[in-house]
């Protein structure tokens, strides 16, 4: 594994569009951080296991989904704007197609009392990975009173207050910088 | 371009770029437009996330298929580019131009500040989705079930725990 930015590796983007095609295509159930960690770093040494991690950083922290993001990083890392154009593309194209044709096949046999029942099972057990994540968060928060205070600003001005989310995070994300910045 | 059309590029662009705290705070936004607007059921909503996580891939795939429910595939491709292209746009941007400073106090206090904001959206949208679920007792015992297995036994694949949690709830509906 390399463990210098230095030693910058370039890609071809239609590997990096068979790549990303093949986890949009397997990864069910979600884990798909693991997926890319999987081919990126492990299997193909393209980029190191450090970058990895700091580029897994930055992707969590900007607006969007967390796996898109890292996605669109690693392609522009890689191949430059037509690396991460490949790579989201090719991540995508699975899942919305997948997602389409499951949605078309059930409402064809939605009709069916159990196969409603049991995709409300299915939801279920999908929050549950939800559920998995507040825990996760709550549990890293618990020894920090500012952490606390800005998970309990969110939660009841979205859930309780019903103030429309965009608004909420436009005021309490600055705040949240600013307070981890006067800590030092 | 028909009004459902618009109305997905005038909700759905917004959310993009302030879905901060990932996929889940995309779903706990989806499911706010969908209720302020009236779009789809709630029950609808529902069954449209089962499918969004029974699919490989991101669970904001939900967007597509609301675009889906609301304009058929024209609104499933217009919802995915709006959820999707923003938010990469942005990320590509801020990657380009911080990518040779990453150890920088500033940067650290971005991830800092902003993590807890994510936990908080996470759980906002959690606690809307129990509430669509709400009636009976079997979909909480399922949720805390699953919940309990991602939580205890990392291994077992995530597909298995939602079959599992289908089967549960036809188990549990016979037993009634």
């Amino acid at each position: 594994m390399r463990d210098t930015r230095t030693d910058r590796a370039t890609v071809p983007a239609h590997e990096l569009f068979l790549t990303c095609l093949k986890v949009g295509s397997l990864s069910f159930g979600g884990g798909l951080t693991g997926w890319l960690h999987r081919e990126f770093v492990q299997r193909r040494d393209w980029v190191s296991d450090d970058d990895f991690s700091a580029t897994l950083a930055i992707a969590q922290v900007l607006p969007g989904a967390n796996v898109v993001n890292l996605v669109v990083c690693l392609g522009e890392e890689l191949r430059g704007p037509l690396g991460a154009f490949a790579c989201v593309s090719g991540f995508l194209l699975p899942p919305i197609l997948s997602v389409l044709g499951l949605a078309m096949l059930f409402d064809r046999l939605g009709q069916f009392p159990a196969v409603e029942i049991a995709m409300l099972g299915i939801a279920c057990a999908a929050l549950g990975m939800l559920l998995q994540i507040c825990w996760l968060g709550l549990r890293r928060a618990s020894g920090s009173p500012r952490r606390l205070v800005v998970i309990a600003t969110v939660v009841v001005g979205v859930s309780v207050l019903k103030l429309p989310m965009i608004l909420v995070v436009l005021v309490v994300a600055p705040v949240s910088i600013w307070l981890v910045l006067r800590q030092g | 371009m028909t009004d459902g059309l618009w109305q997905i590029l005038w909700h759905m662009i917004p959310l993009s770029f302030a879905s901060f705290g990932g996929g889940p705070a995309i779903i706990a936004g989806l499911d706010l437009i969908v209720r302020q607007n009236g779009w789809i059921a709630p029950q609808d909503f529902l069954h449209l996330f089962a499918i969004s996580r029974a699919a490989p891939g991101p669970g904001t795939t939900l967007a597509t298929l609301i675009g889906w429910r609301l304009a058929g595939l024209p609104g499933a491709g217009l919802a995915s580019i709006a959820i999707y292209l923003p938010s990469s746009l942005v990320c590509y941007l801020v990657y380009r131009a911080t990518s040779r400073h990453r150890q920088t106090r500033w940067h650290n206090a971005m991830r800092e500040g902003l993590a807890p904001v994510g936990t908080g959206l996470v759980i906002s949208g959690s606690l809307a989705l129990i509430q669509i679920s709400g009636n009976g007792w079997a979909g909480p015992a399922i949720s805390v079930g699953a919940f309990m297995i991602f939580q205890g036994l990392p291994r077992v694949p995530a597909v298995l725990v939602l079959i599992a949690g289908g089967a549960a709830s036809l188990l549990l509906a016979a037993l009634r």
